[in-house]
């Protein structure tokens, strides 16, 4: 992959650099955060989203309200989970109205599956089968586990974020940890 | 208990009936609060050992698969970065307006804090290798003559002396504040936040 032109001196600087400069209104080191998070921002989305073609969409908007709200974020280093909560929430939106238009046109649009960054994704074993088995949790259990996996959310977090009460996000959790135990015991 | 030697026919077995009454819910707080404090009806049942065992495999998988996704990923191009840039307000964070007094009758000029930011960023051209962090206030600063304190968080080059570069940056700062400000500043302190080593010039060109 061909390195990009104009690369900032920031870049070699860490979050708590970066955010903070961010934050006080520098849109060259917002560009650095941009292009450090974006990756593990798409990826978290397109799990929650789960083969809808929103996920740059999500993302783009997750960067445009982390824009306006940097300033309220305490500790600049912890940019990267504050990001991944913003990403979350953004895709549940997405979800939400995507569930509402579902019987007027069909807006899922399925990633093709051989060729989706996951499956690029996928070369070690242990990893492969927790993604095996993650694609056939039903999409409840996969959203409540992957906000609480991958994106470290506390129940109250995600049960608010899914609308839901805190005992049925954890009621989810536990039958997705099985299913998926099961799953990758069964893919040795 | 006498399935010491076949663990696999129990290996599927995460009901309540083959973990001793316990759940996986239960176990799963059980492994998040470090398997603490210890409970023996947990700890010495040969079902929960190799549940726990299952969920912390998992657990310590969950953020592998996320870096194996987020590698994946295609690398952010310019275009993408640019795309983001044209959709954010670049005056979100102009903040307060600072009054600058001239000896001048019914003049009323300001600067925005955004702007006076931006000026002490600026500063790091002076100094090659140091890069600001974020800048904050302490005092009144849309009142003039007030005190006002200012502190900042920088990275800085490794290999030179720190204490006198940041004697060199506090002055750079001070000259472009008196140059540009009314403030009243009383001290710039600088917290030296990280130390990064700089790129080898000779492997520039790759």
């Amino acid at each position: 992959m061909s390195r990009e032109q104009n690369r900032s001196p920031l870049e070699a600087a860490d979050d708590h650099i970066v955010a903070g400069r961010a934050a006080d209104g520098d849109p060259t080191a917002f560009a650095v955060l941009v292009r450090r998070h974006t990756p593990v921002m798409r990826a978290y989305a397109r799990r929650i989203l789960h083969g809808t073609a929103d996920v740059d969409d999500v993302v783009q908007d997750a960067f445009i309200t982390a824009w306006e709200q940097l300033p309220t974020l305490a500790d600049p280093a912890r940019v990267r989970s504050w990001l991944m909560r913003i990403t979350a929430r953004k895709a549940i939106d997405r979800l939400r109205a995507t569930r509402v238009h579902a019987d007027v046109t069909d807006l899922e649009i399925p990633a093709p599956e051989g060729t989706s960054p996951q499956a690029r994704a996928e070369a070690r074993a242990g990893v492969a089968a927790l993604s095996d088995a993650l694609q056939h949790l039903p999409d409840a259990q996969r959203q409540v586990w992957v906000l609480r996996e991958l994106g470290g959310g506390t129940y109250s977090e995600i049960a608010e974020q899914l609308d839901t009460s805190e005992s049925t996000v954890r009621g989810l959790l536990a039958r997705a940890r099985k299913d998926i135990i099961v799953r990758m015991e069964q893919w040795r | 208990m006498n399935e010491h030697d076949t663990p696999d026919a129990r290996i599927l077995g995460l009901e309540p009936e083959d973990l001793d009454g316990h759940t996986i819910e239960e176990l799963s707080d059980y492994l998040e609060a470090g398997c603490r404090p210890p409970d023996p009806a947990i700890d010495e049942s040969p079902g929960c050992r190799i549940a726990l065992e299952a969920l912390e495999r998992l657990r310590r998988l969950s953020p592998e698969l996320l870096a194996a996704d987020a590698e994946a990923e295609p690398e952010p191009d310019d275009s993408w970065v640019q795309r983001i840039l044209s959709g954010i307000a670049l005056d979100a964070h102009s903040g307060r307006r600072i009054p600058i007094t001239v000896p001048v009758a019914n003049a009323d000029l300001g600067i925005t804090e955004g702007a006076v930011r931006g000026l002490i960023r600026a500063t790091e051209n002076a100094l090659p290798g140091v890069l600001i962090g974020k800048s904050r206030f302490d005092g009144d600063v849309t009142v003039p003559g007030e005190p006002v304190r200012i502190q900042l968080d920088v990275s800085v080059p490794y290999g030179e002396p720190i204490p006198g570069l940041v004697d060199r940056l506090r002055h750079e700062i001070d000259v472009r504040l008196r140059d540009h400000t009314t403030l009243h500043i009383t001290a710039v302190d600088i917290t030296v936040h990280d130390i990064r080593r700089l790129p080898d010039p000779t492997e520039e060109d790759r």
